[in-house]
């Protein structure tokens, strides 16, 4: 009954002139728009809810962008709701009382991304001179999202009255950018222009594409406009041709499809055009039966890629900008190219710091190796599932301590004495047996790499486990637009720093390093001086364990947790060792960053395939060992052993 | 010399033998055969165990007598899948592509055909132009020579930078590793203009035979990877066996002393690393039209580890070590995920093999190398002496 | 009589539900291949679906069976080895000769196992969302083809959220590459410059997102709407949704719509970050339908752990099984060649409501949703369409425009409209 009655009474109401306009009334009228709402067709029910100037109408708007409207499946009347597992606290939306219902009955409203975007741009109103921060931030924000000229006056307004002064000077740099579109006088565009030149935010530049967009034409001559530069047409002639054949300008090249079709449709006794069927399987001779055919007027005359030049060079091609007044784009155009050539710079300033990060990965993930490997010369498989073990440590640990940053602090410690724990059991089953047979450790560390690995799979499952950083280590450092690095990247720069000291101290300045300098060198001789090879040799692979278990919390932080990651990264991480020179801390430093900025830099050069990146960087590595056989960084001496 | 060359090595008698024995039986008991014990699909896991066999044989040649760990030669092998292959798909599809045209009303231009062919082809990874490295892939006399000499190629130019730098031992089994890697990588690449990472595939269909049956294929193929394999035995026994086997096995021993005592190591070296490849992309050859389909991560790095391991627990040194590591392995392999082997319940947790099999074969790895470092085959040593 | 000698003998699940009460006549029993890797790379997808294998039959045989019999699930693993999929479908076929398999994540290791199929005529249910371009007379595909996840998404883009401005991002493989180069023709037909169009793809488990994640804000600099549409797939997509929220590019600025990351995926990550990025799906475990509801108190209850979430392939299997069953009840057989000409035209209910139905071109017709990303992990549902047809060829490529699926009058999987002929029977693999 009520379903009939209430659209009804609803109807009525509305026609009625709305002495006392209320929102739900005005939202009923537009009930299906608000239930289901689209982009295209918002802006309708918008203006009306705009337009009724009610107190409660941009509480309405900013509930239902956050999906907070509820909507009752028997009625159709909407409310302010939030759920509770299944139970829904409504709030009416006209007289603010508060009822409970469960959620079954009730739909709640889901307007897309948009409508969301329509709805923040009609909320700037109000917002920009909220007494909320927050919503003149959100105000802001959507205005830098969709600029519109609209906005400029009210924003202009609202700069005065500014109290917080980094908004201010947000609003400030936001009516700049505004005014170089939107400005009243030429003037006022070009000085906002001007002022745009040493600007590379994409707001910036954005704008002042925007302003230099062009359109490309083809005509018989030059029109009179404002043109931003003719093209040469036969740099491209297909493309020129089909531009043509698009502004009717030309007919369309006969295609070998169409000519097939047209010699199909006309046999004639076994003939097309008077050549016989037999002869139609070369071009040839499809051309001549087609020109027969076309001589006859039974299909469109052949258009030949000889006409097609022709045509194409009898037209001229222009781009046109859809500014037309010309000092606005020739300032314009200035100012961008100011702009790009800052751009470019700071993009190689960005590409240097992403092969930084890069290298520093690469560094942490190979730096256990340099010792296991490079040190000891112990070929460890398994180093990768070490750095997997540290992973899913860090990955335990935050199962048990909920507080991401104290369960980093408590991660990093465990993660290196779990796989310190692995490394000397390893070394004194397996490794210790080995030491002599070099190529056979990399078998057996081989068989240990993928039993650890299916017995992660076993005991975590396939699936990656999240490991989540604090939130300190959210989001990036932004120097602008174009030069910014994420701050876990930083995180694990320093943290390659850390080590590469630590493990140059050890090495170097502790007693302990002087042993196993001493033990790598001459096993025998250290040993007559007093020292156990064994021990030493046991502390050392343990160290270098612990550290790939570190660098896997690291890892496991950046990127992902799974049984498999240890894989990932061992072929890379041998070559770095081999590629830097064995034997020495330095030499995986150089062989990290010459691998990481390398790749950047292949990268860079064929941005859409980072895979062919990947395959030239490893033809390279292959390359330079042939030519370098010990590394870039080559011990001397003794120490060189074999 | 040759009859003293089977003197020498009666092994090789009692290999051939066995191989003989063992594949009549087979073909006894298939499918094919009509007594329909052994299955067409078990036919087809021997007869790519053969193949596996054969590649080990190469690869213990290279390891176990030349010393050089290679940690690539399973790329030689997937290169002679991939060109066999290319003749299999384009041969296949020509077929289809012909019968289909050969309804048209006008005759197709040569043109017209060669592009229906690569559309058929590459049309499944989005794309329709035939590379350049299929030029020749109409050709099965061409193909097959590509088998032979690309990997060929490929060994004899690696290998010579690589000796003549002197890169040794591990250096070189990461090297051989950077290799294959980057040609899996590349092959990875969807524009690589070998069909990326879906391969190529369909290979058990072979042109020319559509009505035969696959019982029968797969017979024929097992028999031909029977015999590449007993040749293959008998080549590298003799290589091994004479002067040039002495001077490879003290390269093995000490590289120096023999280039010392006025060998051309790196020559002979070459040579060795050659012939295997070669020899494992003609077991390649025949392995991809068993299996059906060959695709990039067949020559992903691991697959030339498990290699290395396959030999290393048969036993280096002995061609029969290998021919037993590479079938007992990857038969174990398949039995285990294929979940054969019944579940053990503890009580409290029961162990299904498809998970721990992994398990069991890393540490046998550790086993093997520990206790046993020469495999399987030096058991026999054991049992012989007592 | 000798039994089949076979190394490779498989776990025999005999999911007996009503405790051995096996009917007399049942004389031939009827066994069900699950052909999943369970081990391998795609383990990490594939397990849960064998799983809910598992359960359906399980709830089949307590349902009474089929045709007077249990049910018997055959399985297998072929460890994520594309050719280890081929031995193990033949042998499934001819060893265990079971009576249809439900199998396959990966458009490879489905051309790995097509030829098996069409030559012993077996008949296999695949499961996963894929590129299309393919029809095969022993396949029917429960996933969605591009006209039913890629073009609606990509609609939803354009009309919705008014991008202008494309960023093609991929794993480089066949499903990316394939539906790339279509919705690259799409969006060319609906006005979108060729310039406005950014293409990338990555390795399988890329980790390294920080200059992809640049090169994409980067395109805003013209000032036109940037969206991506992501065919990134497994593993990689953590790295890449770890640096997108790192630079803080929310969905607002930048929205990303994904094809390959559904609950599943997300569990692998936090994504308080990530709330309003989108994925294009047939099913979402949010879905708000009393069938829903109970395919996922089953599912908790068949798994044992609350925590578990469904995903749309698992519908897949759904709906494929249960018209697999209707399909054999009908036929009153299990022979493959009656039990296809009674799955076309089958109906199903959706779990997210509106009817399933099987088409002559073994493809689904299934509602398309667009959801977006909450902080726990789960989708909001933010627009549903009606249940699209699936079309095996898409309508964007010329080449494929011109051909037809068409199983059951036209007895042809590729046929050419323009030259009336049926260009082959067999598929292309």
């Amino acid at each position: 009954m009520h379903r009939i009655l209430l659209p009804a009474i609803l109807l009525v109401c509305s026609i009625l002139p709305a002495q006392a306009q209320d929102l739900q009334l005005i939202l009923q009228n537009h009930a299906s728009e608000i239930a289901q709402p689209s982009r295209n067709s918002v802006h309708v029910a918008l203006e009306d809810i705009m337009g009724s100037k009610l107190d409660n109408a941009p509480r309405f708007l900013e509930r239902w962008a956050d999906k907070g409207v509820w909507q009752e499946d028997a009625t159709g009347l909407f409310y302010f709701g939030a759920a509770k597992s299944d139970a829904l606290t409504l709030t009416d939306i006209n007289t603010s009382a508060q009822s409970e219902a469960p959620t079954t009955g009730y739909s709640q409203l889901k307007p897309n991304g948009g409508v969301r975007r329509k709805i923040g741009t009609a909320l700037v109103q109000f917002q920009l001179t909220d007494d909320d921060t927050a919503r003149r931030e959100t105000a802001v924000a959507s205005i830098a999202r969709r600029p519109s000229e609209e906005h400029l006056e009210p924003l202009l307004a609202s700069i005065e009255d500014e109290p917080d002064a980094a908004l201010k000077a947000r609003k400030i740099q936001l009516a700049n950018l505004l005014s170089a579109s939107f400005g009243k006088t030429t003037e006022d565009r070009i000085a906002a222009i001007n002022s745009l030149a040493g600007d590379t935010s994409i707001e910036a530049r954005a704008v002042l594409n925007q302003i230099l967009t062009v359109t490309t034409s083809a005509a018989k001559t030059l029109p009179n406009a404002n043109i931003a530069r003719t093209l040469d047409p036969m740099d491209a002639p297909i493309a020129s041709y089909a531009q043509l054949v698009d502004a009717d300008l030309a007919l369309p090249l006969t295609a070998p499809d169409a000519i097939r079709t047209g010699l199909e449709a006309n046999i004639e006794g076994g003939r097309v055009g008077g050549i016989p069927l037999i002869q139609l399987g070369t071009d040839e001779g499809r051309t001549k039966a087609y020109t027969a055919l076309a001589a006859t007027g039974t299909v469109p005359a052949l258009v030949t890629t000889a006409d097609r030049d022709a045509a194409v060079a009898s037209h001229v091609f222009f781009e046109t900008y859809a500014e037309p007044n010309t000092e606005i784009t020739t300032a314009a155009r200035t100012a961008l190219t100011s702009v790009e050539r800052k751009v470019g710079i700071a993009q190689s300033a960005d590409l240097f710091l992403d092969g930084l990060s890069l290298a520093s990965i690469y560094f942490l993930a190979a730096i256990g190796l340099a010792i296991t490997f490079g040190v000891m010369g112990v070929i460890n498989m398994a180093h990768g599932e070490f750095i997997m073990m540290g992973a899913y440590t860090g990955y335990v640990v935050q199962l048990f301590i909920p507080n991401y940053t104290l369960s980093l602090i408590v991660a990093l410690p465990a993660a290196f004495a779990i796989t310190f724990a692995a490394g000397v059991v390893m070394e004194r089953l397996v490794i210790r047996h080995l030491y002599h047979r070099p190529l056979e450790t990399l078998l057996a560390t081989f068989g240990i790499s993928i039993a650890l690995q299916q017995l992660a799979k076993n005991i975590f499952g396939t699936q990656a486990r999240p490991l989540t950083s604090p939130a300190w280590l959210d989001g990036a450092w932004v120097y602008s637009d174009v030069i910014q690095i994420s701050y876990i990247r930083i995180a694990i720069f320093v943290l390659a720093l850390i080590f590469l000291a630590l493990i140059l101290f050890v090495l170097k300045r502790t007693r302990l390093g002087l042993e196993v300098r001493a033990v790598t060198q001459n096993a025998g001789m250290a040993a007559s001086m007093g020292i156990n090879p064994h021990k030493i040799n046991m502390l050392t692979f343990g160290f270098g364990s612990g550290i790939a278990g570190i660098a896997g919390v690291a890892i496991g932080l950046y990127a992902k947790v799974t049984s498999e990651m240890g894989a990932d990264y061992i072929v890379q991480s041998f070559m770095t060792v081999v590629v830097g020179g064995v034997g020495n801390v330095w030499g995986t430093l150089a062989g990290a960053s010459m691998i990481g900025f390398l790749q950047k830099g292949i990268e860079w050069l064929n941005p859409s395939n980072t895979l062919a990146a990947q395959t030239y960087m490893i033809l390279f590595i292959i390359l330079f060992i042939q030519f370098r056989p010990k590394g870039i960084v080559v011990l001397k001496g003794r120490a060189a052993g074999d | 010399m040759r009859k003293s060359f089977i003197m020498q090595t009666p092994s090789v008698l009692w290999f051939l033998a066995a191989l003989a024995l063992f594949t009549l039986s087979v073909t006894i008991l298939s499918e094919f055969s009509g007594v329909d014990i052994i299955s067409t699909s078990f036919v087809k896991t021997l007869g790519k165990t053969l193949c596996l066999c054969l590649i080990a044989v190469a690869m213990d040649v290279v390891w176990g007598y030349c010393g050089i760990l290679s940690l690539g030669h399973f790329a030689f092998f997937g290169i002679g899948g991939y060109a066999i292959g290319m003749w299999l798909m384009y041969a296949r599809t020509e077929g289809i592509v012909l019968t289909n045209m050969a309804n048209q009303t006008i005759p197709a231009t040569p043109q017209e055909i060669s592009d229906a062919i690569g559309n058929q082809i590459f049309g499944v990874v989005g794309s329709s132009d035939f590379p350049l490295i299929w030029a020749f892939a109409d050709s099965l006399t061409l193909q097959l020579l590509m088998v032979v000499l690309i990997p060929g190629l490929l060994a004899l130019v690696f290998g010579w930078l690589a000796f003549r730098s002197r890169v040794t031992g591990v250096y070189l089994s990461i090297l051989t590793q950077a290799m294959t890697l980057a040609l899996s990588l590349y092959l990875f690449q969807n524009d690589s203009g070998l069909r990326g990472n879906n391969g190529l595939s369909g290979l058990q269909n072979i042109p020319g035979f559509e009505t035969t049956s696959q019982a029968t294929i797969s017979i024929a193929f097992f028999w031909a990877s029977a015999l590449a394999l007993a040749l293959g035995y008998v080549f590298f026994a003799w290589v091994v066996s004479g002067k040039m086997g002495s001077v490879v096995a003290g390269i093995r021993d000490n590289e120096a002393r023999v280039r010392f005592l006025g060998y051309h190591v790196e020559g002979y070296k070459l040579f060795i690393f050659t012939m295997t490849a070669v020899v494992a992309a003609i077991a390649g050859a025949l392995y991809y039209p068993q299996a059906g389909i060959i695709n990039p991560g067949e020559i992903a790095p691991i697959a030339s580890i498990y290699l290395a391991v396959w030999v290393a627990i048969g036993g280096r040194g002995r061609l029969y070590g290998a021919v037993i590591g590479a079938a007992f392995v990857s038969l174990l392999s398949s039995w285990f995920t294929g979940g054969g082997a019944p579940a053990i319940n503890l009580g409290f947790y029961t162990i299904q093999w498809t998970d721990w099999w992994l398990v069991l074969l890393g540490l046998s790895f550790v086993a093997v190398t520990l206790f046993f470092p020469k495999g399987i085959a030096g058991l026999f040593d054991y049992l012989v002496r007592k | 009589m000798l039994r089949k000698l076979n190394l490779t003998t498989q776990v025999s699940a005999l999911v007996l539900a009503s405790a051995g009460v096996v009917s007399a006549e049942c004389a031939d029993p009827i066994k069900v291949g699950v052909l999943h890797s369970l081990s391998g790379t795609m383990a990490i997808s594939e397990t849960t679906l064998k799983d809910t294998m598992l359960m359906l039959i399980e709830a089949q045989n307590a349902a009474g069976g089929l045709l007077d019999c249990q049910i018997e699930a055959v399985v297998v693993d072929p460890a994520s080895d594309w050719p280890l999929f081929a031995e193990k479908a033949r042998e499934l076929l001819t060893v265990n000769e079971v009576d249809v398999i439900f199998g396959n994540w990966t458009s490879v290791s489905r051309k790995s196992v097509l030829p098996v199929l069409e030559e012993l005529n077996g008949m296999l249910f695949y499961p996963v969302q894929y590129e299309g371009e393919e029809s095969s007379k022993n396949v029917f595909y429960t996933g969605a083809a591009p006209n039913q996840q890629a073009i609606p998404a990509v609609d939803y883009f354009l009309e919705e959220l008014g991008v202008e401005k494309f960023a093609l991002l991929g794993t480089d493989y066949v499903y990316p590459r394939t539906t790339n180069k279509i919705l690259e023709q799409y969006l060319k037909d609906h006005g979108i410059a060729a310039e406005d169009i950014f293409v990338n793809y990555t390795p399988f488990g890329q980790s390294d997102w920080a200059t992809i994640v640049a090169d994409v804000t980067a395109l805003g600099a013209d000032g036109k709407q940037v969206g991506v549409i992501s065919t990134i797939n497994g593993d990689a997509n953590i790295g890449f949704y770890k640096e997108l929220a790192a630079a803080g590019v929310s969905a607002d600025d930048i929205p990303v719509v994904a094809f390959s990351v559904g609950e599943e995926e997300l569990s692998g990550l936090d994504t308080s970050n990530l709330v309003g990025h989108l994925a294009a799906w047939n099913y979402f475990m949010s879905a708000d339908t009393p069938e829903n509801a109970e395919f996922i108190a089953k599912w908790h209850a068949f798994i044992g752990d609350e925590k578990r979430v469904t995903n749309d392939p698992m519908e897949a299997h759904y709906i494929g099984f249960n018209m697999w069953v209707n399909a054999v009840t009908a036929a009153g057989t299990t022979d493959v060649d009656a039990v296809r000409e009674q799955m076309y035209g089958q109906q199903f209910p959706n779990l997210t409501g509106g009817i399933a139905e099987m088409l002559p071109n073994h493809h689904l017709t299934k509602p398309v949703l667009i959801g977006e990303i909450r902080a726990d992990g789960q989708f909001d549902i933010i627009s549903q369409t009606e249940p699209v047809a699936g079309d095996a060829w898409t309508d964007f490529l010329p080449e494929s425009a011109v051909l037809e699926s068409d199983w059951k009058d036209l007895k042809c999987g590729m046929y050419n409209t323009e030259t009336q002929t049926c260009v082959q029977l067999t598929s292309n693999y």
